[in-house]
């Protein structure tokens, strides 16, 4: 048996899976403060009078991270950067202390500054003066080389060994600095606050006597075991929206290229499956105002949902950006899409008297009858998601690309199915799928498909491995490892079977490993560095990649 | 007539940026044109995380068509077996920006592509000088015919003389083409001397700035400041567009100047070109991630004091009073062609009679061609009608092999007699069994066509 549980924004939601099938479901509303006991709470319902020992696995999806951050009760946390020579450090989007010392390292991990050791020697005791216990040490090119990254570490433990110190390299190792430097301070932010709720997560299942491993899913919708993703708290961030896709993905035949509408009370979350593939941002995550490496799915948030507020401008309707309370319908205090739908029986939920009463009224300021209003509102609203999702296929459409064969072979794809989740998608969805001409679906568990979603995803795992030949070393991106290269006639070939191991031991070290042989090359490069006349070298490039996907246990959606 | 650069000035600042570095694509593996060209670039510009800033909007390739092409160059065989689909998406690039700047999405642009174009000339036969399509001259026509603008101003900044954009527009008034480059006596092509100043009818139209081997910062910024700025603020441009290569950087391989990262950026900054488009530059790991930082910076309105060479120190470079005068006496002289340009325009026209005629001797380094040309443009008796052109051609591949053309070329602003003319040239041509290919461009029609003698077929683009 499977067990899911997916904490959102109003409700936690918990799902318990037997043999393909869905068996049990329950919701309690969510409490911010107190996330741990809403967890459990959903967990009880679905496990009473289940047999402990028959329990496999439980995974979750949680806002803890989210709203750590977007609450400001993340830790506080300084950054020594070492920008090097481009662009002006002052002109970074970064926020808080920041100090900047002298030194700087190269493309190709080569030190063109010394590191000045004075400087990061009196930033440390300023930060430490002023109270700060989280340190994060960022070199521009720290990823090809540690070496300054590790120097600033040691000096700013000498100088108060209570601090906590993460190094850029280890957050990750894609090239973009202001992102690592953002990635490493959010993780040391989060990291304290995540690990007591991890530990606290432990605890309560182990006193229900589950002795199932716990999982949790991360914004790239996969899942990590519990007790290693205290090392990676940022990666969880945006787990609900990873949860709705993985859900529809459960919830829909394999292969297929659907758009996932997440149609909430405020938003909608729009989401690409491409041929049974959920679609990665190519940036990493933007998480408040900064831009970060997080991986995760290109989900894109539409202010439009079942409580947006209504209004008549001229005899056209506008809707949203805020909400406007519960619909009318519901015993709320104004007109809303929700109260429009359920006019025109395309949802059964709420009194259609009172919705009838709330179109009545803006058909008054729009000049025209209930149901013409209604009519109004839900074009308006269909209009905005058929466009709203044209604009997401264009984007990825539109995405840059650096070889001629990415530009050529490109096409144009649209979805099969438009797949509804979320308590409005109900009446829209159907009528959204109409427009496009495709099969528009609302899975018969739609209402839990994040749980199902959570419960069913199996790990992802990514390896960027760059060797350079001519100077003897190869780095990979995701966490700093380095190693030397003497083979001087180190090839394509040797370059893929030491990225497969690679990715083999980072498996091991996620706790993961029985996923390793998943793990797929997608993409391989070789560069020849040619110098005076003759070849130097080589730059070579390996990318590797776990996909989101379901586990085999799970059977339904049309799977046998 | 709509000045474009005068409406996008005052817009919220927001450069468009297109990157292809076609990693897949080289000349040969060790060429100095193949993969590894951009990549440090890359490296360095990702790392910078410039690609996130709000000034900056990065913008995907796409295919030029091989109407893009005709509307420029005679291809022979054909631009399809002339063209590879990187050049197609290097050209396109341009096109793409162009659009986007056009529109008034952005400020300006930079098209930081690969592979080059500027020393591909009108009648193509193959690669010269690493190029085999002229992107600037590609983009300019585009943007001419789809915008209905007519005065562009081209800055080569190449550390060669783009003698391929010269050659194209060379009898176009419409059209500045000024270039600084390392003297010609001292580096390929061997061309852009002063008495190179356009045809007859486009006379101080064509400024070509020898500069001497190892000037620096300094002495380009003073033909900037002394000669090109003033001529640009004449001629009034609807678009300046930059031929941008970094080969002018000390530490490029092919050539001798002392520019550095600095410097270029102060050149964006000071020439404020509303389209740059990447030319040569082979110095791949000790200047290129550093100049187009600086450039990308400089465009975009940021501050780029921060951007310098790991062994770069101001006034590492200084010029001799030798060379001080060499480039002070260049820049007087061409101050005069420019003032005079009206008066050496009437008198070249006059001394052409009414046909104008040239021989050239072309040498393709890459693909080893020789080319013979011979070029005819009409002296139209209309002052605002440049004339059509003729060009016969006959190029040796080694020894034994040759192909042969004709082509007419009836420019975009050129009167009604003249695309008659143009017409009748090339349909009495078509049975003109001495030449393989005969080629019409007519770029008011958008029409272009290439007829086979051996095949007798035509192909309409």
């Amino acid at each position: 048996m499977l067990i899911g549980i997916d904490v959102g924004g109003t409700t936690t939601d918990a799902v318990l899976i037997d043999e393909g099938k869905v068996i049990k479901t329950s919701k309690v509303p969510t409490d911010h403060d107190h996330l741990l006991e809403c967890l459990m709470g959903a967990l009880d319902e679905v496990v009473r009078e289940v047999p402990t020992d028959k329990i496999e696995r439980v995974v979750l999806s949680t806002t803890l991270i989210t709203n750590l951050i977007a609450e400001g009760k993340a830790d506080p946390v300084a950054l020594i950067m070492e920008p090097g020579p481009g662009m002006n450090p002052e002109n970074l989007a970064l926020e808080g202390e920041i100090r900047i010392v002298r030194g700087a390292i190269d493309y190709r991990g080569r030190e063109i500054q010394p590191l000045d050791e004075d400087q990061v020697e009196k930033a440390a005791a300023a930060i430490s003066e002023r109270g700060y216990r989280k340190v994060a040490v960022v070199s521009k090119f720290g990823q090809r080389n540690h070496s300054h990254e590790e120097r600033m570490r040691k000096i700013v433990l000498r100088t108060n060994p209570e601090i906590q110190v993460e190094m850029g390299h280890q957050a990750s190792g894609r090239l973009n600095f202001p992102r690592r430097a953002a990635t490493a301070m959010l993780k040391v932010a989060s990291q304290d606050k995540y690990r007591q709720f991890a530990e606290q997560i432990a605890e309560a299942v182990s006193k229900r006597d589950i002795a199932a491993p716990i999982y949790i899913l991360k914004a790239d919708g996969g899942t990590l075991p519990l007790e290693t993703s205290v090392e990676h708290p940022v990666e969880t961030i945006f787990s609900g929206p990873a949860a709705s896709t993985m859900g529809v993905l459960a919830l829909t035949p394999p292969d297929q290229t659907s758009v996932v509408v997440d149609i909430g009370g405020t938003t909608t979350d729009l989401a690409l499956i491409l041929d049974g593939v959920p679609l990665i941002s190519s940036d990493g995550a933007r998480v408040d105002s900064q831009l970060t490496h997080i991986r995760a799915f290109a989900v894109k948030s539409v202010a439009l949902g079942g409580d947006s507020r209504v209004r008549a401008a001229g005899d056209e309707v506008t809707l949203g950006p805020e909400r406007a309370g519960p619909a009318f319908c519901l015993g709320g205090p104004e007109p809303t899409p929700t109260d429009a739908m359920r006019l025109l029986n395309l949802i059964s939920i709420g009194e259609r008297a009172l919705a009838e009463v709330a179109m009545a009224n803006l058909g008054q300021d729009l000049g025209c009858s209930a149901g013409e209003a209604a009519q109004k509102v839900v074009d308006a609203a269909v209009e905005k998601l058929l466009s709203e999702i044209e604009a997401m296929f264009l984007a990825w459409e539109l995405e840059p690309a650096y070889r001629v064969w990415e530009i050529l072979q490109k096409e144009k794809i649209r979805p099969q199915n438009v797949v509804g989740v979320g308590g409005g998608s109900l009446g829209l969805v159907p009528l959204v799928a109409e427009r496009l001409g495709v099969e528009g679906i609302i899975p018969e568990d739609a209402a839990v498909a994040n749980a199902i979603g959570a419960a069913v995803a199996r790990p992802t795992l990514t390896l960027t491995f760059r060797a350079d030949t001519d100077r003897g070393f190869y780095t990979v991106a995701e966490d700093g490892t380095t190693g030397e290269i003497r083979d001087k006639k180190f090839g394509q070939k040797e370059a893929e079977a030491l990225a497969k191991r690679l990715i083999v031991e980072r498996a091991e070290r996620m706790g993961i490993s029985e996923y390793a042989s998943e793990a797929e090359v997608t993409s391989s490069e070789v560069f020849n560095m040619v110098r005076g006349w003759s070849t130097s070298g080589r730059i070579l490039d390996v990318s590797m990649q776990i996909p989101a996907g379901l586990i085999p246990e799970w059977t339904g959606g049309g799977r046998r | 007539m709509r000045n474009y650069r005068e409406e996008n000035k005052d817009r919220a600042r927001k450069m468009g940026l297109i990157f292809f570095p076609a990693f897949d694509w080289a000349i040969t593996p060790t060429h100095p044109e193949r993969e590894e060209r951009l990549l440090y670039t890359r490296d360095q510009i990702f790392e910078e995380g410039l690609m996130d800033l709000p000034e900056v909007e990065e913008y995907k390739p796409r295919l030029a068509d091989y109407k893009d092409i005709a509307r420029v160059h005679f291809c022979i065989p054909s631009a399809e077996s002339l063209v590879t689909e990187a050049h197609l998406i290097a050209a396109g690039s341009t096109l793409v920006l162009a659009d986007a700047y056009m529109k008034g999405e952005i400020t300006n642009a930079f098209a930081l592509v690969r592979p080059p174009g500027h020393h591909s000339m009108r009648v193509a036969h193959g690669n010269r000088g690493f190029c085999n399509v002229n992107n600037e001259a590609i983009m300019v026509e585009y943007i001419r015919r789809k915008y209905g603008i007519r005065r562009v101003a081209i800055i080569d900044t190449d550390v060669h003389h783009g003698d391929g954009t010269q050659e194209i527009f060379y009898h176009d008034p419409d059209v500045l083409f000024i270039s600084f480059h390392q003297d010609g006596r001292t580096l390929y092509p061997g061309s852009g001397f002063v008495d190179e100043q356009g045809g007859p009818k486009a006379m101080g139209r064509t400024i070509n700035i020898p500069l001497p081997p190892e000037t620096p910062d300094e002495g380009i910024h003073y033909v900037l400041e002394e000669l090109v700025l003033p001529i640009l603020k004449d001629f009034r441009p609807q678009l300046v567009v930059n031929s941008a290569g970094q080969d002018n950087h000390y530490t490029d391989p092919l050539a001798n100047m002392r520019f550095s990262a600095q410097g270029y950026a102060k050149l964006n900054e000071m020439l404020a070109p509303d389209i740059a488009v990447l030319e040569g530059g082979y110095a791949i790991e000790t200047a290129l991630p550093y100049v187009n930082c600086g450039i990308i910076l400089a465009m975009a309105g940021l501050d780029y004091s921060n951007v310098r060479e790991p062994d770069y120190h101001p006034g590492r470079f200084s010029m001799s009073r030798t060379m001080e005068a060499n480039i002070v006496s260049t820049v007087e002289y061409l101050q005069g062609i420019w003032e005079a340009r009206e008066e050496l325009t009437a008198k070249a026209v006059e001394r052409a009679g009414p046909f104008f005629r040239r021989h050239k001797d072309i040498f393709y380094d890459t693909d080893g061609i020789r080319e013979k040309q011979t070029e005819s443009v009409k002296m139209c008796p209309d002052k605002s009608c440049p004339g059509y052109m003729t060009i016969d051609t006959d190029a040796a591949r080694g020894y034994g092999h040759s192909e042969s053309g004709f082509g007419v070329f009836v420019p975009l602003f050129a009167c009604k007699r003249c695309r008659e003319e143009g017409r009748e040239e090339y349909e009495a041509h078509k049975t003109d069994s001495r030449y393989n290919y005969i080629f019409f461009q007519d770029k008011n029609a958008d029409d272009f066509r290439l007829y086979s003698t051996r095949m007798h077929n035509e192909r309409v683009y």
